[in-house]
């Protein structure tokens, strides 16, 4: 998964995945019913329109107050293959690539609906090549990109309990 | 070009030269704790890996302070899971009662200055006020610490906030921690560290440090760091810790940002309900009638808090009409508050006490539920609306000293302005 391809979804400042992208106010429903229902509140519509493979685009602190690890199996319920975003809540941040989803900080601007999104993990950059828009972002280092190939850390560290994935230092 | 303590410390125990405030290391962790509301699911997914050994099992203690006593029988469940889990792998357990994680941590001498120290609980910052890099993660980071001893880290940026001059008498850490939700705003320094100096930190003992790190988990912080001195080696050493190897800022460190904050004239802060960064000073909403005061929590419940409750309130009464309820923290604390009489001035005063672990902070145990248009004024961290299991009632934040003040009174009362509450001062 060195570089992802998909198209942007806009969603706003300050989203708590707790709230809006788990069960925590929604006692009893399971992840299926969340995957169709999640963002509802602060972006009408999102889950129902949302394609396998489109890019979750944030604005600040996207995952603020969120410890909940089953947000991120929502949101691969949902097909989310990346999330970019000005800034992250810190747990989220972890939980996201501990589950095998790609999170990357970034400027966000310019980017709107339905952009060609195109982001290079190797490299460390987001593109619109329609708008000219190319942003560096800094490389994620080969132990991460690894754990993201595996689908988080536990799979991750079954394949390689030493963290050492050869090559590149980690 | 210079580093902060936080680039240290992960820098040291990933290649061994510091790191650089937004890299991501993966970073020998010198300990782990799991508590049981997050343990339930990793014990059963180390059980399912049926990893083969767990080198670093005996390096993570298991801790049962969430649910102390269990309040119902899928965590009495858990409880009897990870004490086999701790029997068959040979981690420490710390039992119902023993006390909360972020305090019996420090109390088994399991960590000690430059370590970095993980645990499933975002108060986790708690570890920086022994100049250790304490940061709080989730089960499965927890596990894979079990597994193999090391964990990925992105590199924080780092605030330095400068606390000029000693508080006054009736003044505590937790007025700090106020003033800074106020200036920044819950979340304010999300993904930071934060560096706390200064003549004001200096004049602290280390309960109040611990209050002072603890309580940066609300300002969103990954770790709250102090160096280390006289004071903090004599307690690391009291309670059996390892050798410190103390890790200092460089003076031409680069920061985020840099606060001072003027203590020596600081008034006491509390933060009205529902949002933690509603900080408002005492005197300006003194007056403010309550019915129910809480003392205990990873963020107030340590000794010198209950000693400063037990100044207030000694040969009084609790204002007609108020509870009072006080949980210390661990089970040392406990002894000692007995040993010393504290417990019996506070049950005379008419408080009850009740066995060390979290039920104070959130209606886990349902010990502590208030009733409709209830104000609590409690020493807790967080007070979400209904986090005490009533949404029509109210919770406060404030010191210990401001929570007993109030509970002579009834009403948000300074300490300052009462018998006792210049505690401190006379000890």
């Amino acid at each position: 998964m060195n570089i992802i391809k998909g198209s942007a979804r806009i969603i706003g400042d300050e989203v708590s995945t707790d709230i809006h992208c788990s069960s925590k106010y929604l006692p009893g429903k399971d992840a299926t019913y969340i995957a169709t229902v999640a963002f509802e509140q602060v972006a009408p519509g999102f889950a129902k329109a949302f394609n396998k493979g489109d890019v979750i685009v944030a604005g600040k602190h996207f995952g603020i107050n969120s410890s909940r690890e089953q947000a991120v199996h929502v949101m691969h319920r949902m097909g989310v293959s990346a999330i970019i975003a000005t800034s992250f809540g810190r747990q989220f941040y972890r939980n996201a690539i501990n589950n095998g989803l790609p999170v990357i900080e970034c400027d966000i601007s310019g980017i709107v609906a339905g952009d060609a999104l195109e982001i290079d993990l190797v490299a460390g950059r987001i593109a619109v090549t329609a708008k000219n828009i190319t942003r560096a972002v800094p490389p994620l280092p080969a132990t991460v990109r690894t754990l993201l190939e595996a689908g988080g850390l536990i799979p991750f560290l079954q394949k390689h309990p030493d963290w050492n994935v050869g090559g590149e230092a980690a | 070009m210079g580093h902060t303590i936080a680039e240290k410390i992960l820098g040291q125990h990933a290649d061994g030269k510091p790191a650089k405030a937004g890299e991501i290391v993966v970073a020998g962790v010198d300990f782990a704790m799991i508590h049981d509301a997050r343990a339930g699911n990793a014990l059963k997914m180390i059980e399912k890996l049926g990893a083969k050994s767990l080198p670093h099992v005996k390096r993570t203690a298991l801790v049962l302070d969430h649910y102390s006593p269990p309040p119902n029988m899928e965590a009495a469940n858990t409880h009897v899971a990870m004490r086999a889990f701790a029997d068959k792998h040979g981690s420490p357990l710390y039992d119902v009662g023993d006390g909360i994680c972020h305090q019996v941590l420090p109390e088994g001498g399991h960590l000690t200055c430059g370590d970095l120290v993980v645990g499933t609980d975002t108060h986790s910052t708690t570890y920086g006020a022994f100049n250790a890099f304490g940061t709080g993660v989730e089960g499965t980071d927890v596990s894979a610490v079990m597994m193999t001893g090391k964990l990925w880290f992105r590199v924080p940026e780092t605030i330095r906030i400068e606390l000029k001059g000693p508080l006054q008498p009736g003044v505590w850490a937790k007025d700090v921690t106020l003033t800074m939700l106020g200036k920044l705003g819950a979340e304010g320094a999300n993904y930071r560290a934060l560096e706390y100096c200064g003549s004001g930190v200096s004049a602290m003992a280390i309960d109040d440090r611990m209050t002072l790190s603890n309580h940066a988990a609300e300002l969103g912080a990954k770790a709250a760091l102090l160096e280390a001195d006289e004071k903090t080696f004599a307690w690391l050493k009291a309670h059996g810790a390892a050798a410190p190897k103390p890790v200092k800022a460089d003076a031409d460190a680069i920061y985020a940002q840099r606060i001072v904050i003027d203590t020596a004239t600081l008034a006491p802060q509390v933060a009205r309900q529902h949002n933690i960064d509603d900080v408002v000073a005492v005197p300006d909403v003194a007056g403010q009638k309550i019915h129910v005061a809480l003392i205990g929590t990873c963020t107030n419940g340590r000794l010198d808090d209950i000693r400063q409750a037990a100044a207030i309130l000694k040969g009084k009464k609790l204002a007609k009409g108020v509870r009072m309820i006080i949980t210390p923290a661990s089970r040392a604390i406990y002894l000692a508050a007995m040993r010393e009489g504290l417990f019996e001035i506070l049950t005379a005063a008419g408080a009850s006490v009740e066995a060390a672990g979290c039920g104070t902070c959130v209606n886990i145990t349902g010990h502590y539920i208030a009733a409709d248009d209830q104000v609590v004024i409690s020493s807790a961290n967080r007070n979400f609306k209904g986090r005490l299991g009533n949404p029509k009632s109210e919770i406060w934040i404030g010191s210990a000293a401001t929570v007993a003040a109030s509970a002579l009174t009834g009403v948000v009362t300074d300490a300052r302005t009462v018998a006792g509450g210049d505690w401190r001062a006379a000890a």
